[in-house]
């Protein structure tokens, strides 16, 4: 214990409680009670190592029941004093989650899974500066800063390269912050260098600027790293219109669709699923690589009657299947036969190391979305594949590190399809083909249980909907408190975040960015800086 | 304090029991009624543990207040008498004086001086004042005790009243143990008297006058002051023939009028006056002056003229009988004055007093008539009505009684369990000194009471 | 050094008795005071005091009706002084032997006629820094015993820089003390608040 720096204030000591249910904490008289939050850390001194814990619940006590029947004049302030903390005292409960020891090698080591309690009165206190950072670790090339404990201003940091080793979950209410938050990620992705990033970016949110709710502009990931980001677009209209000139403007080959492709539309284009059936039976009559350019070419002509018999495709689900596949002619990105190989691009921009934000422009309906991110995806996912297996242990061959992200995860993850789409299995198979998913959702209980335990770290806003609340939660050790936590939540920019790339879960405000300064955080350096550093590298060379 | 635990009902003795043994019929009714009002503050209990059977004397006390009834007509009368008499003859005084001092009387007969009926009132009081008083009690000796002492305690009290009021309060004891200090020894050598029992108690006296002498002298020459003592100038004790006359030399001349003429010196320079204070007086000085005033005999001479075979009815002067002073003065005095001041013809004050001639008056307080006697130097020096005013004073501040009195009183005091103390206090030295503590066989049978 | 105040008249372990030098003069209800026994000093709490007639027997009476001041009563019957003597009973909560203070009751009682003095105030602050003599106090049996214990930790109060830091960690002692008893406690409490 170094006596040097500031210790945390001291709260109380423990008076009871067991491992799995959390210990009990009797705060002292001087402690205001109301201070207590959920989600704030504490620390036990133990007779032999340290505690971390995280207050989980806050109770009343009182030393003689009578109190409560006939209370103490509290209008006066000398009693009602006097009375805090002796006659009535307050109570937190704290989770338990790490063990600092004090010798040498776990100084090393650093902060333990906890396996044992505290002895009887062992003194609690709040976590100093120097404790978080212990646990969390500094800001360093893998550490990136994510925001702040509760009433602290020590800054959390998140393990990027353990973060990116595999898929992770972003969860929350729409207006909670999710959007920011992944962009914050995202940016230290980036900075970290950990991995490329393919963003498959529904709504334009992430590769230019946008207008946050302050009506302030903040830059997007293009702005910030403009050598290491590429945005391509599916609707250069929309790109010019903001002011940003894509890298590229991608076509999607309707030669490059697939029968599974429209499996997974089925939902979203209204499809019955004897019509779904029947595009395995178009696919195989026509072609693989022809059938949806002669499908939607198809006449209303008597032959088709002829045809659908020959198949034995009801008429009924011919129509609808025409129906919903009309919807995709709308989409001009979906050409016969792309002029270029899109997947071909991106992978070249993958491999070194630039990062690729896809957006989606006007088309943002989740049509585009699922059909234009799973093309893609697998045909990703394909080729990672075969570099993967022909580098056969070979670091260098191997390919770059990727992380997919896609929004609205539930279409691509619901128990009903995610046996059968790519992201479940990306998700299934974690990093096998050093692929990983950032999911980004706002109803997790729609996704898959299995794909939902499969997820390293989650990053919890405020969610109000009680099976949203368990999925989330779901496999994760001393889930009753976080519960708790996560329950009384703030309704914007504050988040859960628990999983492998965090030593224990934190509630954190997350970090704002914004303002020039943040920026400059970043490693942003605008024009003008730049054209100094440059100058003073100059000048260091001589 | 002990009290009896009051109880109702009576004891369940039957009314007849209690017949007075003197008259009987009605008046044991009677008695029995009064009798069981006086009961009721005893116990059953308490009635049984006492030695004296109260029930056995009750009946006896009640015939004794009837008897004081049934004289009370006649004081009456006899009081009125006297009155008469005092009035005719305060306009005869030189006629009076001369039969007085003519007669042979076996009463005591006041000297009168200038009055007969004066009443006076009081002077105003001085704004600074002081008041010394001193009163004794003794321990006599212990004729069932090992060791032969007595004791003689003095209390003393000086007040200081005015500009800068103060009260020194003190008591000082004196054991007398040694041959000397028991006995009072012929120079001459032909006898010795043991200084107890009576003697004692005028060693006491004397005593206290000494202790008054030696307070006097502290007092400053301006001040007004009273030296003040309890009881009467008089030694009666030391009159007659009671003892030899060396004793009377040493307590008297040598003891008691010595210290009286030493305040008598302190009051040539000072402004110091001597009295002494009796309470509720039986004297009958007064009263037997007005005898000698109804005596058909000139002179006077009781033996001669009147002698034990004269039935009392026959007397003149028995229309007079029974009336004590403080009757009268009680009669004639307002409230807080005086009488005038009369002699005293005691054979004692006119053979050995000379200067200190005890003289006397009667002041009424508020609640009584007390007797004030004082030397002849005071009455020569003018000093009776500082005596007067400030006995006055005394009174109004002591309830009635001299406050100065009173605490000097309290001070003298030796209680029942401060004689024991002393007792043990004294077996304890002896048996320190490993001498004998044996008592005799009559102490012992007193202080166990066994079966 | 204070002044002495008054003598030991009685003594045992848990408390004694003093006389006054000065007549109605007594140290006021809950003060501390102190007196020795050889080499060890002795503390108590002053719980009572009383003016009465030295001789037991008699008792004083009402001198004042044409009077017009109390003092002019002592002026008409100067000898009042004399026969009156005002006491004071102290209760023992702690001693001292040398520098060390020990909140507990002494190993022997003081001794008649040992000096009493009134503790000054740094003795006071110093001897209240521990509030370990408050079970004594709280405990004894005598009549209003929680008259006596507030008017002590008023008293303590005022000889500490912050009256009221002191008063409410006093009164977080008794609650702790009470707390199965809440009519003392906020008996007691009422009568502390500043």
């Amino acid at each position: 214990m170094n006596e040097a720096t500031p210790q945390g204030k001291r709260l109380g000591i423990v008076v009871g409680g067991s491992l799995t249910e959390g210990i009990n904490v009797k705060l002292d008289s001087a402690t205001p009670i109301e201070e207590m939050a959920v989600g704030r850390y504490v620390v036990i001194e133990g007779q032999k190592c340290r505690f971390f814990g995280m207050i989980s619940d806050v109770t009343l006590g009182a030393t003689n029941q009578q109190l409560t029947i006939t209370p103490p004049d509290v209008s006066d302030p000398f009693i009602a004093e006097v009375i805090a903390g002796t006659g009535t005292y307050g109570v937190i409960h704290v989770g338990l989650r790490l063990t600092l020891s004090g010798d040498a090698m776990s100084i090393l080591q650093g902060p333990q899974p906890v396996k044992t309690v505290p002895a009887h009165f062992s003194m609690v206190r709040e976590a100093s500066e120097a404790d978080i950072e212990r646990v969390f670790g500094q800001e360093d090339e893998k550490h990136f800063y994510v925001g702040t404990p509760l009433d602290m201003e020590t800054k959390v940091c998140l393990d990027i390269p353990e973060f990116v080793k595999r898929s992770n979950g972003i969860f929350g209410k729409s207006g909670t912050g999710k959007t920011f938050f992944t962009r914050l990620l995202l940016i230290g992705m980036v900075q970290k260098k950990a991995a490329a990033n393919l963003i498959f970016d529904m709504h334009n949110e992430y590769g230019w600027q946008v207008q946050s709710e302050e009506k302030r502009f903040v830059k997007g990931l293009k702005q910030l790293f403009p050598s290491k980001v590429a945005v391509f677009t599916l609707d250069e209209d929309s790109a010019r219109r903001r002011g940003l000139s894509a890298d590229y403007i991608v076509e999607i080959g309707s030669d490059e669709i697939e029968p599974e492709d429209i499996e997974l539309l089925r939902e979203t284009l209204n499809l019955t699923q004897p019509a779904v059936e029947a595009v395995y039976q178009f696919s195989r009559h026509f072609g693989e690589k022809r059938w949806l350019e002669t499908f939607l070419k198809l006449d209303e002509a008597a032959d088709i009657k002829d045809l659908l018999d020959k198949l034995s495709v009801h008429e009924s689900s011919y129509r609808n299947l025409r129906r919903g596949l009309a919807k995709l002619s709308r989409l001009h990105f979906l050409v016969p036969h792309a002029r270029e190989n899109s997947v071909q691009r991106i992978l070249e921009y993958l491999d070194r190391g630039i990062n690729v934000v896809l957006e989606f422009g006007r088309y943002d309906d989740l049509t585009a979305y699922v059909l234009v991110a799973n093309i893609l995806t697998r045909r990703i996912y394909d080729k990672y594949r075969e570099r993967k297996e022909a580098a056969r242990g070979d670091e260098k061959a191997e390919p770059y590190p990727l992380v997919i992200t896609i929004e609205e995860a539930h279409k691509f993850l619901n128990p009903a399809v995610s046996e059968q789409t790519i992201f479940g299995k990306i998700a299934r198979e974690m990093r096998k083909y050093n692929v990983t998913l950032l999911v980004i959702d706002q109803r997790p209980s729609g996704i898959d249980d299995e794909v939902m335990s499969q997820l390293g770290t989650k990053v919890a806003y405020l969610l109000d909907n009680e099976k949203d609340i368990d999925s989330v939660l779901m496999g994760t050790s001393g889930k009753s408190e976080l519960k708790t936590v996560l329950a009384k939540l703030e309704a914007r920019q504050q988040a859960l975040i628990f999983g492998h790339a965090l030593p224990m879960p934190v509630v954190v405000k997350t970090r704002e960015y914004g303002s020039a300064e943040s920026y400059r955080e970043f490693g942003f350096r605008d024009a003008a800086e730049l054209k100094r550093k440059a100058e003073e590298d100059i000048k260091g060379l001589f | 304090m002990q009290r009896a635990k009051p109880f109702a009902g009576g004891l369940g003795v039957s009314p007849n029991f209690f017949f007075s043994p003197k008259t009987g019929g009605e008046r044991g009714f009677i008695n029995s009624f009064v009798i069981r009002k006086h009961l009721v503050l005893y116990s059953p209990q308490r009635v049984a543990e006492m030695s004296l059977d109260l029930n056995k004397v009750a009946g006896q006390i009640e015939g004794m207040a009837a008897d004081l009834k049934a004289e009370q007509k006649d004081k009456e009368a006899h009081l009125s008498h006297a009155l008469e008499i005092l009035r005719l003859k305060s306009n005869e005084l030189d006629s009076l004086r001369k039969r007085i001092e003519n007669s042979k009387t076996t009463w005591l007969v006041a000297g009168i001086t200038n009055e007969l009926t004066g009443s006076h009132k009081s002077r105003e009081c001085p704004s600074d004042f002081a008041v010394i008083a001193v009163d004794g009690s003794h321990i006599d000796v212990d004729r069932h005790s090992a060791a032969r002492c007595c004791l003689i305690n003095i209390g003393s009290v000086v007040l200081r009243y005015g500009e800068k009021p103060d009260a020194a309060l003190r008591s000082q004891p004196a054991l007398y143990a040694s041959r000397q200090d028991l006995t009072i020894a012929d120079p001459l050598g032909s006898g010795e008297q043991a200084l107890e029992r009576d003697l004692l108690g005028i060693k006491r006296a004397v005593a206290e006058a000494e202790a008054l002498a030696e307070l006097c002298e502290g007092i400053p020459p301006q001040l007004p002051a009273l030296a003040l003592l309890d009881g009467s100038l008089i030694m009666w004790g030391l009159g007659g023939q009671a003892y030899p006359d060396y004793v009377k030399r040493e307590l008297l001349e040598n003891g008691f009028l010595q210290a009286l003429n030493k305040i008598k010196e302190i009051s040539q320079k000072t402004r110091v006056a001597l009295a002494s204070y009796i309470s509720f007086p039986r004297s009958t000085d007064v009263v037997n002056a007005l005898r000698v005033a109804l005596c058909p005999y000139d002179p006077p001479d009781c033996d001669r003229n009147c002698s034990r075979s004269v039935p009392s009815s026959k007397k003149v002067c028995e229309a007079v009988d029974g009336v004590q002073d403080s009757a009268i003065f009680a009669r004639v005095l307002g409230p807080g004055e005086r009488s005038a001041t009369f002699i005293s013809r005691s054979s004692v004050v006119q053979k050995h007093y000379g200067d200190n001639e005890v003289r006397f008056f009667y002041l009424k307080g508020d609640e009584e008539i007390a007797r004030v006697e004082f030397p002849r130097w005071a009455e020569e020096r003018g000093l009776v009505d500082l005596i007067h005013t400030l006995i006055l004073d005394q009174c109004r501040r002591g309830q009635g009684y001299p406050v100065a009195l009173s605490e000097a009183h309290e001070q003298a005091v030796v209680t029942g369990s401060d004689r024991e103390q002393f007792q043990y206090l004294v077996e304890l030295a002896l048996s320190e000194k490993r001498l004998p503590t044996a008592t005799s066989a009559k102490s012992r049978s007193k202080k166990t009471r066994w079966i | 050094m204070s002044e002495k105040i008054g003598e030991v008249i009685e003594a045992s372990t848990g408390q004694f008795v003093a006389e006054c030098y000065e007549l109605h003069s007594p140290p006021p209800l809950g003060s501390l005071v102190k007196t020795s026994d050889s080499d060890v000093e002795i503390y108590g709490v002053v719980c009572n005091a009383a003016t009465e007639s030295v001789d037991p027997g008699r008792r004083p009476i009402a001198r004042g009706k044409e009077e017009a001041t109390e003092e002019g009563i002592y002026r008409q019957h100067p000898q009042l002084s004399k026969l009156l003597r005002t006491t004071f009973d102290i209760l023992v909560i702690g001693h001292a032997q040398g520098d060390e203070l020990y909140h507990y009751l002494p190993p022997h009682p003081s001794r008649v006629h040992s000096f009493v003095y009134l503790c000054e105030t740094d003795e006071v602050r110093r001897f209240t820094q521990s509030l370990d003599f408050l079970p004594i106090l709280l405990g004894t049996k005598a009549v209003a015993v929680d008259e006596i214990a507030s008017a002590c930790l008023r008293q303590a109060s005022c000889a500490h820089d912050d009256k009221r830091t002191f008063l409410v960690k006093a009164g977080k002692e008794v609650a702790v003390l009470l707390s199965g008893d809440l009519n003392r406690l906020n008996a007691i409490l009422r009568r502390i608040r500043a």
